[in-house]
């Protein structure tokens, strides 16, 4: 059975020819990916490999599934943890959405 | 795995926040250096589809440059002060009055960013993803785009590494234009070959 | 390279797990080799955080669409290129341009 990612020939509908505006975030996704690559902490093969197993690909955004896929190889690599990502998007999270 | 923290108010994605916190986290251990991620931005802000709108506008008017773009196009952009991708390979595929060609990646979005920056969100999406391969022409009827009768639709998949772009013919009727007005009329979606120049 | 420009070849229909560039549309077709595009290390397994060496052959390999797929609406002329690695072709006996 193909995997979700593999999605030539597939049924497809309408395409949307609408485009977003590029958030801060979202670069920042990108920077973040090719600054990692560029340090050899992270190959274009291991982050499509992240990609492709993220349970939710179908309901994720392309810059979410980067980001998922960015941090599932960082705890992977052992040079992040879970639980202090979670903790800090939490702050963050806080920080943002006030009282 | 996190909570979710959902925003009625905002549409912002709780990814935003869990990208801040991995940047945030790398630069304190000293993983990347602030000046590593502010260039990695800024690279990717300096790119966009105006480099493959000159790449096109240079080889329309000059015949060597043309043939370099086809069989060189990483030379071809380096000549023109682009850095093209390292390590995948660039190539150019040249529309002619029997091929009109059309580029896709079905398994991801492979796309030539280090000429032409991020892709549209279009060339992303499910639809063009699946679609692009089994009916081309469907998918061109979309964009308002009908090869003449007579010519051949070739779709390239970019499955491995290498990067494609299109060089669409130039229109007819452009003859006393100079390069730079000829590269305003080289869209971005004429690059990926759902639509062709037009004056 | 065992293949050259011309060759008929046929894409294996393996299941393989894991991280692969086939897609799977192109999986048992036959299409004909355009032309060796270079020689890189192995997606496969580059995914997994190894070396991918020694590099593999990389081909464009092209296949007519209505070869692809039994509903094809366009030109009976019409083709499809992938990038296809050496290691998932065998010798075929597909159409060509």
């Amino acid at each position: 059975m193909a995997s979700v990612h593999d999605m030539g020939g597939s049924p497809g509908g309408h395409i949307d020819r609408g485009q977003h505006e590029v958030e801060d975030w979202e670069r920042l996704a990108d920077a973040i990916n090719a600054a990692l690559g560029g340090r050899g902490l992270q190959t274009t093969d291991e982050h499509r490999r992240a990609i492709e197993s993220l349970e939710d690909y179908r309901d994720l955004s392309y810059y979410e599934r980067w980001v998922a896929a960015t941090e599932k190889l960082l705890i992977e690599k052992e040079i992040l943890t879970a639980d202090e990502i979670d903790e800090r998007a939490a702050e963050i999270e806080r920080r943002w959405g006030g009282p | 795995m996190s909570d979710h923290h959902p925003h009625e108010e905002t549409t912002m994605s709780p990814y935003a926040a869990r990208i801040r916190a991995i940047e945030g986290l790398l630069l304190e251990k000293g993983v990347l250096t602030e000046p590593e991620v502010q260039d990695s931005i800024a690279y990717m802000e300096a790119r966009s589809p105006a480099n493959g709108a000159r790449l096109v506008a240079r080889a329309w008017v000059d015949e060597d440059f043309e043939e370099l773009l086809l069989s060189d196009a990483k030379a071809a952009a380096s000549q023109l002060g682009m850095e093209p991708e390292h390590p995948a390979e660039f190539v150019v595929v040249k529309n002619t009055p029997g091929v009109h060609n059309l580029i896709v990646c079905t398994l991801c979005s492979c796309y030539p960013r280090a000429v032409l920056g991020r892709p549209p969100d279009w060339y992303k999406s499910f639809a063009y993803r699946s679609r692009a391969v089994r009916e081309p022409r469907a998918v061109m009827r979309e964009f308002g785009f009908e090869p003449p009768e007579d010519v051949e639709v070739v779709v390239h998949d970019s499955t491995a590494d290498v990067r494609y772009m299109v060089l669409p013919m130039r229109p007819s009727g452009t003859e006393d234009l100079g390069e730079e007005e000829l590269a305003s009329l080289v869209t971005r979606d004429s690059l990926v070959g759902v639509n062709v120049p037009r004056l | 390279m065992t293949f050259e420009p011309g060759d008929r070849v046929r894409v294996l229909p393996s299941a393989k797990p894991g991280h692969v560039r086939t897609p799977g549309y192109l999986k048992g077709k036959s299409g004909w080799i355009e032309y060796m595009i270079g020689e890189f290390p192995n997606p496969e397994e580059l995914a997994y955080g190894h070396s991918g060496l020694p590099e593999r052959p990389l081909y464009k390999v092209g296949f007519l669409q209505p070869d692809l797929w039994d509903d094809y609406e366009g030109h009976a002329e019409d083709y499809l290129y992938a990038d296809v690695y050496e290691h998932w072709l065998e010798p075929g006996e597909g159409g060509t341009k």
